[in-house]
């Protein structure tokens, strides 16, 4: 339990989806603090319990250290629980290093991967799958700083095998972000991936795209190092909270432009749902055998709750296995 | 003679899964026929129980805001499932129409508290009671009214002060106040259990004390009964079986429902204990007893401290009803913001 407005909201968001009566969450945290807060809430008993933590990372703890000094800490007795099989996969809005260290502890990689990579969704033009999802998936978005080819190449797998289970999109077009298309573009790693992916035949890879292409929606899947892809994640973030605010501040000051934006309102209500980070429901971390869900650390109860749906479907899809059988295949193959 | 032990329930939302929400659904209650009529979950099993384990002893009532033309449907339906009862009292709502007193057609607190202290006078005065209600309506501030009013904890302008805002009609305050010269001082209601239909936030009922337990389920039910004295292991182990094979009921769910009445306080460690204990005894597969038992332990880190029975501000609490039901109502109306 964690992230930027504390329990409160891991709390609200474990009881709303309590309601829908699908998915059975499991809190890991102080109990005291928890139940303060569940009885103040909505929610079925039937589909929620507690497991008591009695410590905790903060956002701005040095990851390595606080798992080090805290042993019960809620993220690190969280991921034993699931490797224990209390539960079938962990979400948290806290500590990002902490949450990956503590699953890297109580965890296992898949066979094939090399590093686990933490993907995420961003809204682009185009739609795909059965469900005409016009969300992509970037990975690396901060998990592994620096890769080599043959982690962007199980990168490409993971992404690929995550499109197809959660978008439902069969064949997704998995791409590697980098400084031209051409295939003899960027770094050398990415040049070696490159020549590799383009012969895999399991994958549909379409070659490099750039960061003009991202919002376009030209790949599904989007392979790159941690280190860009958070920076491209954060970018894309700040882009559309700076067109609500701007459109906020056109409203407040000039009739006529308010009278605008009132006549274009569907539009950017479907606009702003489409940008709202809240609706994607956090980032994987794809390579272990367990599926943890990162949400943001300003996760609001209902961006914490999207990301429990998230890993419910994930799970039922049995995304783990997937990964596994696809690296697994790749890895007699080569 | 022995002295009988009293049940009282509700009827739409806490022994049968009736949706009134909306005029449409109003309408296809009215006209459902006792078969289709649905229960909620495990309520039918668990009146079945407490009938046998009182050996006879029990008297089971039904008091309804449901009208009196439903009471040849409701008793079908109560004779399908099994359930031998003592007495029902429905409401007269054509009656209310016809007299132009709308408000008597939605306000429960006029209805039910007459009716319950006039049900109390053909009691033995040693008889105890537990009351089944529902978070739909007010059932938790009546049934709690009722208590303190035959233990004689109400002061008559408090009462007066209650009926003002609840709106009761002269001839409901003329029967509440004539069962109230009949019956003598008693304090027989030792729990009043409500099942949270719409899934009301736990602490909307702390007012009311410890003796009023919300309950997601009649899992929950049977556990604070066993704790009360009222129900053996086996019982809660055969609603537990009941609610699995007909509810659709995962052992998860059990063990969940087990740890969260637990931790709210309504059920003690000391209580759960015995369950196990006993449960073993008469037969419960001893993986299931253990499972409950790790349960108990997860959840045994903090223990809630005993709240003391008080007698709530009742004028206060039904304003904050009232106030609550004005939101609610504000808020389905509210548009929605688009920017």
């Amino acid at each position: 339990m964690g992230g930027d407005h504390g329990v409160g909201a891991a709390v609200r968001a474990a009881a709303s989806v309590s309601l829908d009566r699908d998915i059975g969450v499991l809190l890991v945290g102080d109990q005291a603090e928890i139940d303060a807060e569940l009885r103040r809430q909505r929610y079925d008993a039937s589909y929620l319990s507690v497991h008591h933590a009695s410590q905790a990372v903060g956002m701005c703890d040095n990851p390595r250290a606080a798992l080090d000094a805290h042993p019960d800490a809620s993220i690190l007795v969280g991921a034993r629980l699931v490797s224990e099989g209390a539960a079938d996969a962990l979400v948290s809005a806290g500590n990002t290093g902490a949450s990956i260290l503590a699953c890297a502890r109580h965890f296992k990689t898949l066979p094939g991967v090399p590093r686990t990579a933490l993907a995420a969704v961003y809204p682009t033009e185009r739609k795909r799958g059965a469900h005409h999802d016009p969300f992509a998936l970037i990975l690396d978005v901060g998990a592994t700083l620096h890769c080599d080819a043959d982690t962007l190449v199980a990168f490409a797998h993971m992404g690929s095998a995550y499109a197809a289970r959660i978008s439902r999109n069969p064949r997704p077009r998995v791409a590697l972000l980098s400084n031209g298309e051409e295939a003899n573009k960027g770094l050398p790693e990415i040049v070696a991936a490159h020549e590799r992916l383009a012969r895999d035949p399991h994958l549909n890879f379409v070659g490099n795209v750039e960061g003009v292409d991202l919002p376009r929606g030209k790949a599904d899947v989007v392979v790159t190092a941690g280190f860009t892809g958070n920076v491209v994640l954060k970018m894309l973030e700040g882009i559309s909270e700076t067109v609500v605010d701007l459109a906020r501040y056109a409203y407040r000051n000039k009739l006529a432009w308010r009278a605008g934006l009132w006549m274009l309102r569907g539009g950017i209500l479907q606009l702003k749902q489409l940008t709202d980070w809240r609706q994607y429901g956090g980032a994987p971390i794809l390579g272990f055998d367990h599926l943890f869900i990162k949400a943001h650390g300003r996760s609001s109860d209902r961006a914490i709750a999207n990301a429990l749906k998230v890993a419910n479907k994930a799970v039922q899809s049995g995304l783990c296995e997937q990964i596994a059988e696809q690296l697994s295949e790749v890895g007699s193959r080569s | 003679m022995t002295v009988p032990h009293i049940y009282r329930w509700d009827l739409d939302k806490t022994y049968l899964q009736t949706d009134f929400d909306s005029l449409g659904a109003l309408l296809r209650t009215a006209f459902q026929r006792p078969a289709d009529k649905t229960n909620v979950p495990g309520s039918a099993e668990l009146l079945r129980a407490l009938r046998v384990e009182s050996a006879g002893r029990a008297l089971i009532y039904f008091v309804s805001g449901s009208p009196k033309q439903m009471r040849g449907v409701l008793s079908e339906k109560l004779r399908l499932d099994g359930i031998h009862f003592d007495g029902f009292i429905l409401k007269d709502n054509l009656g209310n129409l016809l007299k132009g007193r709308f408000r008597a057609l939605r306000e429960q607190v006029g209805y039910k508290l007459p009716a319950l202290l006039a049900a109390r006078r053909h009691a033995p005065v040693e008889a105890r009671e537990t009351l089944f209600g529902d978070d739909a309506e007010r059932d938790a501030f009546t049934y709690s009214l009722y208590a303190d009013l035959l233990a004689r904890r109400v002061e008559p302008e408090v009462l007066e002060q209650v009926l003002d805002l609840a709106g009761v009609y002269p001839d409901g305050r003329e029967a509440i106040y004539e069962s109230l010269g009949e019956l003598a001082e008693c304090d027989p209601v030792e729990r009043i259990i409500i099942h949270l239909d719409r899934k009301s936030p736990p602490i909307r009922f702390e007012a009311y004390g410890p003796r009023v337990v919300p309950v997601y389920n009649y899992f929950q039910a049977a556990l604070v009964l066993f704790q009360d004295g009222r129900l053996r292991a086996e019982a809660v182990g055969r609603l537990g079986t009941a609610l699995r094979s007909h509810y659709d009921f995962s052992l998860n769910m059990l063990l969940r429902s087990f740890q969260d009445i637990l931790r709210r306080g309504a059920l003690t460690y000391d209580a759960a204990r015995r369950l196990g204990a006993q449960a073993v005894d008469t037969g419960i597969d001893p993986a299931v007893v253990e499972l409950f038992a790790a349960e108990a332990r997860n959840a045994s880190v903090v223990t809630p401290a005993e709240r003391p029975q008080r007698v709530p501000d009742y004028p206060a609490l039904l304003k904050r009803e009232q106030q609550r039901h004005a939101i609610e109502k504000a808020r389905r109306k509210r548009r929605r913001r688009w920017l």
